[in-house]
């Protein structure tokens, strides 16, 4: 089971959105980053899913707005300490 | 040139796996190009074969809320030249199947050697986008 820390998930979600981990932060939102688009939010969803096992309900899918919210996902899930 | 890349399905379980092919006749104009004096089939349209059989193979299943459309490459490589009248076999096995997206994990031979492989990222398109 994949356990991560703030900074290492920080890396993976800098990865799927192919930026630099030094451009994100916790603080980070959606519309700062130009790749989380339509396209970006299913491969966000589908890298949740393949690599963490999280499925997200629309509701929660809704609810994100940035990068804190995800970490809040993962953390929910026991992926992040 | 039409831009139906698959000629054969051999094997289809709809929303699970494919196996296709393709030959690209010899008279195809952008042999012309690509390249001259050395004809080989372009890799992006080595890739498209791979997305369409696995669109297909998303397709056959009926559960989606529109047509397989390629969303992204997540990955691609190219091995060996592919000629002109070879048959390629496509292989696309889905990965991730889940009603807004889906994965596939494919890859392409002839005469048995593998040719290219790429995992690719579909979305779906509304079906009443192609109606007419």
């Amino acid at each position: 089971m994949v356990h991560m820390t703030q900074r290492e998930a920080l890396e993976w979600i800098a990865n799927l959105f192919e930026v630099s981990p030094q451009e994100l932060t916790p603080d980070t939102l959606r519309g700062d980053i130009s790749a989380w688009d339509s396209l970006g939010v299913l491969t966000l969803l589908a890298g949740l899913d393949s690599d963490f096992g999280i499925v997200l309900s629309d509701d929660d899918v809704a609810s994100i707005k940035g990068v804190d919210d995800v970490l809040g996902i993962m953390r929910r899930n026991g992926k992040l300490s | 040139m039409r831009f139906i890349l698959v000629d054969k399905i051999y094997e289809l379980e709809p929303g699970k796996r494919i196996k296709a092919s393709k030959a690209l006749p010899a008279d195809e104009e952008l042999f012309r190009d690509h390249f001259p004096g050395f004809p080989v089939v372009p890799g992006v349209l080595l890739t498209e074969m791979m997305a369409q059989a696995a669109g297909r193979c998303l397709d056959a299943e009926g559960t989606h809320p529109g047509r397989a459309m390629l969303g992204k490459i997540n990955s691609a490589s190219f091995r060996e030249w592919v000629r002109p009248e070879e048959e390629v076999i496509i292989h696309a096995q889905i990965a991730q199947n889940r009603p807004t997206y889906a994965t596939a994990d494919c890859f392409a031979e002839v005469g048995g050697k593998k040719v290219c492989s790429a995992e690719l990222f579909f979305v779906f398109a509304p079906h009443e986008l192609f109606e007419r």
